[in-house]
């Protein structure tokens, strides 16, 4: 062989066995092993209503089903709280349904507690071992009791669990979350019924730390509202103030944000109503059950000049603000969590709410409307939460019932939750996900995922009347996992006696038709189609009676602790909202609204703050508290106020799954005491210090330079 | 001079080669195997040809949906309850179902991301099956007569006057 024919041959043999290389594997196509019932027909899909139950608001949902799978979801146009729109927690309900760390079957621990060392077993075995603890709390006997703790609960799904516990005997039932609306309990509003801010046809509009447009109450209701607010009318924009000490989403949609300091931003709402008080006949105030010389007094040492003194905000800024209020009609106040959690959260609250009193913006157009509910809400106080925990500490419990709920995540270490936990012989947790919670549990209950379920949503509020979404399952059930009702139903069944008499309906979902529409098929089809029942006109208002005040207390002096001289605020991100959205990637991609932060969490600290304590953006940081430290990355965020630091809610979790475990930190472990103000387990700030360790944060945004490209520190 | 002419000449075949891949890179090559061995031996020609069978019969939602549909194994079973039952990829057949799992297909044709191709649209203007698949009858082991790339798509959208907006395939 000649050479050049020899270079030839070898040059085409490489270049030939380089497009080998490159020759990629084929695709897949797997059939039905059996097409579906009801005859899908690949490639064209069905939509079903159902509803969203990732935080209170309730929003209706529709889901793009083909083939039997969920694929899409999106906001039911039909539904009068999201009117179509949804946010991205709603939209990544998919995720849950599919997500690779589901239960699937019924679990026994097999290692030490905590270890996540679980052995399968079947349901029969699962619900005995339920039903021979749940047998001697018959009513009665003597003996030590039982708790379940789910979030609170509405319509039939509490009544049903209520109709369990009487059955059962001794079984009490704790119905809190963090951030609940059960703070709105400390309400001047009186009752717990259903509130609605009529954002679209106000004026003029004060949020005091109410963040609506990230996580307040009914986030996409209000976001919708606020929008028509804006824009929707042709001659008039609303106009729309906040007040609160950090910059968030909603502050930023301001037209002025007055940064006050934590815990002062009810002087601000003090001076309004010292403007506000002359304009209001005395006897809509008596109505009330208020003095109006009484008021003035109270609202008298509240002068602009004062009031700019004690929040740090300019006077001008403030006056600018009261004047507006005085002078605009309708306007609307709210107040919000941000502002509650403070310890002088709930006078502050009644405070601040006095003012849609003073505006006559209680059941008015662009007001506040107040309407009963249909039945009262379960919801558990901080102080029962605290009862129980001393119940489970002392050992008077012999099976702890969880759904739903992850109070190891959720409470702050000062509340004693592992060590009551180690006291209960039996933890049973019935979940959809493995988190740091379900870890510690000795028998684990597989529940079905959103999109599984059948239900009510019932929102508390946003709505002006009784408005019921239902929670439709749009494709069977992937696993072999059984819903929290059912699974009460089926123990219930097991138990027999006065439980099984009490509790005698055969599943969930016949019950819940029995309840809409009994003996009516076409009216049941009908409100699944619509996706629940809305009310066609809205409810008569209730209107507000006796109100009492309380006076609020001034927060100690910004540099009152020289040990701990910042001011944290923790807020729920408006991602994860109370964590439980940590393990869903699409969550953990979403940037951040304001820092374009994804995959972990970091520390707002104001540039001035930063420069003082040689931080630069970025870096990483230990903050401090008397309870313990975390560390973070710095963000260098303009919009907080010097004193005080910033960091979102939802990261840091253990044993919550692939996407979750070991990203960020949880700063709940930085509070120490069991208090907070207006019912939230953590006060509105804790007080801090902050240093630098290195410049190795690891921060993580999209729009950094370099973005989502950094994959090497995100570790996917 | 005669050594640098030697080094050019090794060096000349190593820079082809370089350059070689780097456009090997940028080309949109059609890279997957034409006619994959599939988990069952399957015939067109046999069922198509010498059977006569109708597309339809087994692709069921071709007319009706985008997605042509492959043949659940419910379906095959019910004539191979009866047809052939002794041959051996039958039997195979017969395993997938009692194991209970679906027959993994390798696929042929495969439509790039972010595209949108109706088969029923295309079959509702009155083009044939073979138009694309080519003549299946023939085949004893299928194999893709075509690269389904953009061009490819172009070229019979203008050969037959139909829409080639963006917004017709991409959406
Ligand atoms: S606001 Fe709440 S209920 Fe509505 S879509 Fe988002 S998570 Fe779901």
């Amino acid at each position: 062989m000649k050479r050049r024919t020899f270079l030839q041959l070898s040059g085409m043999a490489a270049a030939g066995s380089a497009l080998a290389g490159c020759r990629k594997g084929n695709e897949k196509l797997i059939p039905f092993l059996v097409p579906p019932e009801d005859g899908a027909t690949p490639g064209i899909a069905d939509w079903y209503a159902s509803a969203c139950r990732q935080c209170p608001a309730g929003c209706g949902i529709l889901v793009k089903v083909s083939a039997g799978r969920a694929r899409k979801v999106e906001g039911n146009p039909r539904h009068p709280i999201n009117r179509g729109k949804l946010c991205p927690r709603g939209q990544s309900l998919v995720q849950e349904l599919y997500h690779p760390d589901r239960l699937r079957t019924p679990l026994k621990r097999s290692g030490p507690r905590g270890s996540g060392q679980f052995v399968q077993i079947s349901w029969e075995e699962a619900l005995a071992t339920l039903a021979d603890r749940l047998r001697p709390l018959a009513p009665g006997d003597a003996g030590k009791s039982a708790v379940l703790w789910t979030p609170p609960l509405q319509g039939y799904l509490a009544e049903l669990v209520a109709r369990f516990g009487q059955g059962v005997g001794r079984l009490q039932h704790l119905a809190w979350e963090p951030f609940a609306p059960e703070w709105r309990r400390q309400s001047l509003y009186g009752h717990q019924g259903l509130i609605d801010y009529d954002i679209e046809n106000t004026q003029y509009l004060v949020s005091f730390g109410a963040d609506f447009i990230d996580s307040h109450l009914s986030p996409v209701r209000f976001n919708y509202a606020f929008g028509r607010m804006r824009q929707e009318r042709p001659t008039v924009r609303g106009r729309f103030t906040y007040v609160g000490p950090r910059l968030s989403l909603t502050a930023a949609s301001a037209d002025r944000w007055l940064p006050a300091r934590p815990g002062t931003e009810w002087t601000i709402a003090m001076a309004m109503a010292k403007r506000l008080l002359p304009q209001v006949e005395p006897r809509v105030l008596a109505a009330a059950g208020l003095d109006t010389a009484e008021l003035a007094r109270l609202t008298e040492p509240y002068s602009v000049a004062v009031v700019a003194e004690l929040t740090g905000v300019r006077a001008t800024d403030i006056e600018a603000a009261v004047a507006k209020l005085v002078a605009i009609r309708p306007a609307l106040v709210i107040a919000g969590e941000m502002l509650v959690a403070q310890r002088n959260g709930p006078e502050a609250l009644r405070a601040v709410e006095l003012l849609n009193l003073l505006l006559g913006s209680v059941n008015t157009p662009g007001g506040v409307y107040l309407t009963r509910p249909e039945a009262p809400g379960n919801d558990s106080s901080l102080a029962e939460l605290q009862q129980t925990l001393a119940t489970l500490q002392a050992g008077n419990c012999d099976l702890l019932l969880l759904q739903g709920v992850n109070p190891t995540y959720n409470l702050p270490p000062g509340f004693g939750f592992t060590e009551a936990l180690a006291q209960v012989p039996l933890v049973v947790s019935c979940a959809t996900f493995l988190d740091d919670t379900v870890r510690f549990a000795d028998l684990v209950l597989p529940d079905h995922a959103n999109l599984e379920s059948w239900g009510e949503a019932i929102p508390s509020a946003g709505a002006r009347g009784h408005t019921v979404g239902l929670l439709q399952g749009v494709v069977k059930p992937l696993h072999d996992s059984r819903s929290f009702p059912d699974l009460l139903i089926a123990l219930a069944q097991t138990l027999g006696g006065a439980t099984g008499a009490a509790v005698s309906e055969k599943s969930f979902l016949e019950g819940l038709q029995q309840r809409h529409a009994a003996g009516n098929p076409a009216r049941w089809n009908e409100l699944l189609a619509q996706g629940g029942i809305f009310p066609a006109e809205a409810a008569p208002p209730e209107p507000l009676r006796q109100v009492s005040l309380g006076r609020p207390e001034l927060p100690p002096a910004a540099d009152a602790d020289p040990d701990f001289p910042l001011q944290l605020q923790i807020y729920p991100s408006s991602a994860f909202h109370d964590g439980h959205g940590a393990a869903l990637p699409w969550l953990q991609q979403l940037p951040d609204p304001m820092t374009t932060a994804v995959w972990g969490s970091w520390l707002e600290i104001n540039p001035q703050t930063a420069a003082r304590l040689g931080i630069a953006h970025g870096d990483l940081v230990e903050v401090g508290s008397a309870a313990g430290t975390v560390q973070l990355p710095a963000f260098l965020y303009p919009g907080i106020r010097p004193e005080v630091v910033a960091t979102p809610l939802g990261q840091g979790h253990q044993g919550l799954g692939r996407y979750a475990d070991g990203r960020g930190v949880n700063p709940l472990q930085l509070s120490s005491a069991p208090e907070g103000g207006g019912g939230f387990p953590v006060p509105g700030t804790i007080p801090v210090r902050v240093r630098r360790l290195s410049e190795a944060g690891e921060l993580v945004t999209a729009g950094h330079p370099e973005g989502s490209y950094r994959r090497e520190l995100l570790g996917i | 001079m005669k050594k640098k002419l030697l080094i050019a000449i090794l060096l000349l075949p190593l820079l082809a080669a370089v350059i070689g891949l780097v456009v090997l890179y940028h080309l949109p090559l059609d890279l997957e195997d034409r006619a994959p061995s599939q988990p069952i031996a399957f015939s067109h020609r046999q069922h198509v040809g010498e059977m006569a069978i109708d597309c339809r019969f087994c692709h069921r939602s071709v007319d009706v949906s985008a997605i042509a549909g492959i043949p659940d194994v419910d379906l095959c079973r019910a004539c191979h309850l009866f047809i052939a039952v002794d041959r051996p990829e039958i039997t195979r057949l017969a395993e997938f179902w009692q194991q209970n799992q679906p027959i993994p297909w390798e696929r042929l044709y495969r439509i790039p991301d972010h595209t949108y191709f109706p088969h029923m649209m295309h079959l509702n203007a009155g083009l044939e099956c073979g138009g694309c698949h080519g003549a299946v009858e023939t085949m004893a082991v299928t194999r893709r007569v075509v690269a389904t790339k953009m061009g490819w798509c172009l070229n019979c959208h203008r050969e037959h006057g139909a829409s080639i907006d963006c917004w017709t395939c991409h959406r």
